[in-house]
Order: structure tokens, then sequence, then C-alpha cells
């Protein structure tokens, strides 16, 4: 075969390398998209419940709507530490607490319908 | 082992920057049927054979002595199963092995040149080869400095791999050309005279374009990789750099001789024409490519060696030049203009001498003369006395707990003499041979912080100054940088008004840990891009009303894209709980070291009234200052200021809406003060 015809080989070959290359990794950039999404999905599927333990400081208590806003710590999978009001399951729990307590509070639920179950002042 | 390193890298640059001059030649050599030019291009493929295998085994080699270094192992140099790992998990490793699998390719096509029988097999194994050898050579920038920038890494690495084809393409191109020459000025070669006088000057047409291009390229790397003047005179990258240039000098003078004196003689017949004119040039060619042998010696090092821009200077002048100086001095800046002026004309009598030859030597006497005289006219207004840290950038970052910490250094050390203000009056400094600095003054500004670093670590010996190099640690002599650096600005900041002065920002808000309760502290620069900042300094109960305003317009300031945080002046135990709850307060209130913000922020609250002009001034009980979103203090406010103040919401809201159109002008400051 001549030079020049195999030199054409050897480009195209490399050519149609470098294609398969290119779609091979696209579909590898694909599938792991995917999969995060179907984390993601799975995290946050409806009904499946979850909990979280965490520390915050009372801001604010709104016994009108059931709502207690804390600054917290992250909530690893949810939310990262911010100032945030929560829905309390039982208006028990926040009887007694003032403005300011440091609390340790459970988070239950399937996000973004969770609520605080439990919640129990630090001492001082 | 870091012999072995630069000799192996070394070897391997050589080798593919010289594959890719040597098939550059046999591209642009055209054909010739004398027994003399083909034997010289056999002799050429052979030589590409024997280049691409060493640069093979070269390859290895820089392999395994990568393996070692980034194991911290000599032994796993030899470690198969270590080269697999730093194959598969960096990006050494991929552009490793992109680049020797091209190279496997362009092995196995060097092998089929029997079989070129025609111009266009010629121009296709010939053109392919030189991409094959480019891109091999190019793709070593991916795995260099360059590829490290940010962030503008594609770019650097491009103009990177540019720089090296060219440098390839030309300085890879002089040995085989001197090879040419010399067979072709010897006795029996006198077959392939025309053949090489066409390829020499095919070159040389090249050459001019490739010289360009490395020159730009080179300054762009160069741009990238130092940054400054100081870097490229105070730090081992900048002196290889140097080195580097200053060897291409003489590469440069032998070039332009070849080109104007010798290549015109390669035809003809006589003593000094024709042959020995080839003879000659070929040596010269040939010092030419032993002294590129020697600057990719230089360029290996520079490989090796941490980049200037990261590096630490050490500044090797005892002065420095710089344009506030001058500002300083009655009628400076008109001397160092009117001087530069005189020394610009002077080179540019210099440059008409080089195009001019008849006036060349006027010239050049008459701009020499001008250039010196201007240059001594116009430096003495802009020197001032530098040291070797004047360049030192801080290791500790300008943050509220430095300061404060720098503050209480300070009281210890230097209140004595300077003052209990920082202005130079302390009772101390009465019998010094020189009064004190004042460190409010402005001029402490334009001080870098290397320089006060040298003098804290040195003392002043003039001025009676004792160093505290031994007494202070290194950390806390930057901390009491950053305590002067903030003192002085504060002194600036006396004049800040609560109206935003449009696109000039110029007061950095020191960092600080924001902590509330137990969530996890981050820092004020963390909202750098994202919000403006309204930081308010209180006092309870003073402060209580402004703080129930705030607390009821927080989403308005939320919704302007600014976040509010709040900071006890006083007593910081239960601060949340005495705020209370009505109305609900939910912006950020610290609660964990707010006595350094502000104690910090207190250097910068001081304004134009005639009782604070001392430091000592008793502290405000309410202040409040609006941050950009890059990071710098532009408006402060304090109950009581005169004009629209922004105790009416509305007039806040204006401010921050101000800010909110601005486009930032540079990038944001430096977290160390310089």
């Amino acid at each position: 075969m001549r030079l020049w015809r195999v030199i054409l080989l050897v480009n195209l070959a490399l050519g149609v390398g470098l294609l398969f290359g290119y779609l091979a990794w696209g579909r590898e950039v694909a599938r792991l998209g995917q999969e995060l999404e179907l984390a993601r999905g799975q995290q946050f599927a409806a009904g499946s419940q979850r909990t979280w333990h965490a520390r915050g400081v009372v801001r604010a208590v709104l016994p009108e709507l059931k709502v207690v806003v804390l600054t917290h710590e992250d909530l690893a999978g949810y939310m990262g530490s911010m100032t945030m009001g929560f829905r309390v399951h039982d208006p028990k729990l926040y009887e007694g607490l003032d403005i300011g307590d440091t609390v340790r509070f459970t988070l239950t639920g399937a996000p973004p319908n969770v609520e605080i179950t439990a919640l129990a002042k630090e001492a001082p | 082992m870091t012999a072995f390193g630069i000799a192996v890298r070394w070897l391997h640059l050589a080798c593919g920057l010289g594959l890719v001059g040597l098939v550059t030649v046999l591209l642009l050599a055209g054909r010739s049927d004398r027994p003399t030019a083909l034997a010289w291009e056999a002799r050429m493929l052979r030589g590409a054979r024997g280049l691409t295998a060493l640069l093979l085994v070269s390859g290895l080699a820089a392999l395994a002595y990568q393996t070692a270094v980034v194991t911290g192992r000599a032994g796993a140099a030899l470690d198969p199963v270590a080269w697999a790992q730093l194959l598969a998990r960096s990006q050494f490793g991929t552009v490793w092995l992109v680049r020797h699998g091209l190279l496997l390719l362009l092995a196995a096509l060097l092998l089929l040149r029997e079989r070129e029988h025609s111009p266009v097999d010629r121009l296709a194994f010939r053109g392919q080869a030189w991409l094959l050898a480019a891109a091999g050579a190019g793709a070593m920038a991916w795995a260099g400095h360059a590829a490290a920038v940010e962030p503008r890494g594609l770019a650097a690495a491009l103009l990177d791999a540019l720089h090296l084809i060219a440098a390839g393409a030309w300085f890879g191109a002089l040995l085989p050309l001197a090879a040419l020459l010399r067979v072709a000025a010897a006795e029996a070669g006198a077959d392939a005279r025309p053949f090489a006088v066409l390829a020499v000057r095919g070159f040389s047409r090249v050459a001019l374009v490739l010289m360009v291009l490395v020159a730009v390229t080179g300054t762009a790397n160069a741009w990238f990789q130092v940054g400054s003047i100081p870097a490229l005179v105070g730090t081992r990258y900048g002196w290889l750099l140097l080195l580097k240039v200053a060897l291409l000098i003489p590469v440069l003078l032998l070039a332009r001789r070849n080109r104007r004196h010798l290549l015109p003689r390669l035809s003809g017949d006589g003593a000094t024409v024709g042959r020995p004119a080839m003879a000659r040039l070929g040596r010269f060619v040939a010092a030419e490519g032993a002294l590129a042998l020697l600057i990719l010696l230089i360029t290996t090092a520079l490989s090796l060696s941490p980049p200037a821009v990261h590096d630490s200077i050490r500044w090797p002048f005892p002065f420095r030049f710089t344009w506030e100086a001058a500002t300083q001095v009655p009628g400076g800046p008109t001397r160092a203009l009117i001087g530069a002026q005189i020394a610009v004309v002077g080179l540019l009598a210099g440059i008409v001498g080089l195009l001019l030859r008849p006036w060349r030597v006027v010239l050049f006497g008459a701009g020499g003369a001008a250039l010196v005289t201007g240059l001594w006219v116009a430096l003495p207004p802009v020197s001032v006395d530098a040291y070797p840290t004047t360049y030192r950038r801080s290791s500790v970052p300008y943050h509220a707990v430095s300061i404060a910490n720098g503050a209480a250094l300070y009281r210890a050390h230097c209140a004595t003499c300077h003052g209990p203000g920082g202005r130079g009056d302390g009772p101390g400094g009465a019998g010094l041979p020189k009064p004190p600095a004042d460190l409010t003054a402005p001029h402490t500004a334009d001080h870098t912080a290397g320089d006060m670093f040298w003098w804290l670590t040195h003392g002043i010996p003039a001025g009676g100054m004792p160093p505290f190099g031994a007494a202070l640690g290194e950390e806390e002599r930057w901390d009491l940088i950053n305590f002067i650096r903030a003192l002085s600005s504060g002194e600036r900041a006396r004049q800040m008004t609560p109206v935003v002065q449009p696109n000039r920002p110029w007061l950095v808000a020191p960092d600080f840990t924001i902590a509330v309760g137990p969530a996890p502290p981050r820092g004020l620069k963390e909202l750098r891009d994202r919000w403006m900042v309204h930081l308010v300094f209180f006092t309870l109960p003073e402060s209580r009303s402004r703080l129930s305003q705030l607390a009821e317009a927080y989403n308005t300031l939320q919704a302007t894209g600014t976040e509010v945080i709040a900071v006890p002046l006083g007593d910081p135990a239960h601060i949340i709980r005495r705020l209370g709850g009505q109305p609900p307060v939910l912006f950020p209130v610290i609660t964990d070291g707010a006595a350094e913000i502000a104690a910090t922020y207190a250097l910068l609250s001081r304004g134009l009234g005639p009782r604070e002009i001392s430091s000592r001034a008793a502290p405000s009980l309410h202040v409040e200052f609006l941050l950009d979103r890059q990071g710098y203090a532009r408006a402060r406010w304090r109950p009581g200021a005169p004009g629209r103040g922004w105790d009416e919401v509305k007039a806040l809201v204006d401010q921050i809406l101000a800010l909110d159109k601005e486009t930032p002008a540079g990038p944001p400051p430096d977290e160390h003060v310089h």
C-alpha cells in the first residue's frame, strides 16, 4: 500500500478512536450524572423518612404557627447551617423555651415536610 | 536525586524539541536527488529514529523520577505498581500516557520511511511526523507549571505549548542544518551545495516567525509564572529566567550575523563566499545549537523550581522605585516626569540610531547622554529604601484576631515610644536620636508590610529602634503589622460618611469569624461575591430600638442582597436572650469573639470630631458599616451624625442600591496585608 494511504488510514483510525473515546467519556459523565440524580432522588423520595439530630440556638418562638426559629448546625444531606423556622410536632416541646437558649433537637420527616419531634435545652 | 531529575528531564526536553526541529528541517529542505543530500537525509532519518528511542527511554526515566518525588520514596522509582498508580491517578500520568502513545506512533511511522515513493508520500510522511512530534512536545505544557495557572490555565497551557513547539522548530533545526552545511562545505559535498543553500534560506525565513512566536509566548509565560518585577529579581525562578534570557542574547546576535552576513555569501566563488562562508555558517549554526542546549538546561531547572508568583521574594537591592515617594516631596512628581521625558527622548534617539546607519554614532552618543541624564533627574524622587523582606507577603491574614493580638503586643512593646495612640508621642521616645514614627500618618500605608517586618525584626539603628526579631515570633510580628495597618487605615477612615462614594473602594474590612451559638463558625470573607454586609455594632439598652427597626426591615434588606451581622460592643454574655423575641431578631448576632471584632472595628470607627483625634477616645455605643460584595467598607453611620441618617431605613436601602449598581473594578482585597 502507498505510504500516504497508510498514513491516512492511521489518522482515520486515530480520529475514530478519539471519537469513540469522546463518546465513551460522554456516556460515563451522563451515567455519573444519572447516578447522582438517583441518589438525590432516593435521599428525598416521598415517604422516605429521615431523622437528624443537631444543636441550635433559639431565635424566636411563634406559637400561633407552632414554629421555632433556630440558628442550627449543619443537617447532613438536607441543609447547611442557617437560621430557619421548623414546625414543632408537640407544642409542649417549646414550653419554657427562652430566646437565646441552646437546644438539642431531633428533626424527623421527608424533606421538605419535616418537624421537630424532640427538643431539649442544654445546660447554660 | 535532583541532579538525576534535571539530567533526565533535560535529555527528554532536548530530544523532544530536537525531534520537532529535525522534522521541520526535513519538511522545509525540499527534495534533492544528489547523493550527498540523500546521504544527509538518511542520516537525519536515523537521527530521528534515535531521538525517538531516546525520548521514549528518557520518558520512562522521567516517570520513575516523578514517582519517587510524588511518593517520597526513592525505592518507588523502580516499582511498577507505583508507576501504574501515578499514571492512573494524576494529570502528569494522563499527559504522560497521551504523549508516549503519540511518540510510539511516531516511532512506527519513522520505520515506514523506505516506502516514500512520490511527492504525496513524502508530504504525508513528513507532515505526519511533524504533527506527531509537535503534539508530543506541546503536550508537555499540560504536565508543567502552565497547567497549574489559575484561573486561565487553558490559555497558559496553550501558550506554553506554542512556546515549546516554536522553540523546538527553531532550536531543534540548528544542529541538522549545521550538519547539512558541514557536509555540503566539504570537498566531496559539492553536489549538495545548491540544496543546502535553498534549505538554509527556506529555514531562515521561517526562523524569523519562530523567533517572534518564542518571544511573545515566552513573555506571556513569564507573566503567568512571575507576575511582577520584584518576583523576577527576587526569586530563584526569576533569576533562572533572567539567565535564560541572557543566554538567548548571544543566540540572537549569532542568528543576526548569520542572516545578514553569511547567508548572502553562500553562492559564488572566492575566499570569503561560497564554500568558506558555508563552512563558517555551519560552525556558527552549531554554536547556536550548543547555546540552545544550554538554554534547555536552564528551562529544565525552571520546570523544577517553584514559580516566582508562589515563592517568597528576597529583594536584592537597597532601594526600590515607587511613585508614592515622589508625591511626598515638593516638586517630586514634576522632576520625575521631566526626567522620564528626557530618558524617553534618549531611548528614541537610540532606536532611530539603530535604523539610520550614517547617524548611528551621533544618535547613540546623544541618546545615551540623554538617557543617563533623564534617569539621573527622574530616579531620585521615586527612590526609597528597600530591604530583603520588602516584598515578602504576610503569613497571617488581616483578621480581627490577629489585629487584636497585635494591639496587645503594641501596648506591651511599642506604646512606650510610639505613644498609646501610635502618634509617635510616647514618653520613651524623648531621648532617641530620631523621634519615633507617627504610625497613623498617611505614609505608613505607603511602606510595604515587608519593610515593616524588616524594621520590626532588625530594628532601625539610626533612629534608636531596637530589634524585636528575638523577642517576638514571626506570627507576632505580622500581628503587629496587621494592627498598624488597621490603625493607619482608621486614621484615613475618620472622614468616612454614611454616603457611599461611587466606585471608590479603599478601606478593606478586616475579616472576622461569624460565630453564632452552636452553629459552625464561618468567615466574613465567605460572604464575598454573594452578599453585601450591613455590620452593626451595638450596645444594650441604647441600641434596642435601632435593632428592633433592623429586625423588622430584615426581609427588605435580605431582598436587596444584604446580610445583617450584629456585634455586641459591651458584655456579650447571653446577648441573644437579652435581645428578646419582640420583634424576633433573626440576623446573625455574634456570640463568640465579639470583643476582638469590636476592638478591631473601633480603630475604624473614629470620626472627625476634635475629641476623636486620639485612638483612645471613648468608643462609640453604636456604629454601622456598609460593606460591598468585594469586602470593602464603603460607608459608616453613627446615630446623631449630620445629614440623612440610616435610622430612616429608606436612606440605608438607597446606599445599598447604590452599591448594588456598581460593577466591581478589580479583584477582592488580598487577605494578607502587602
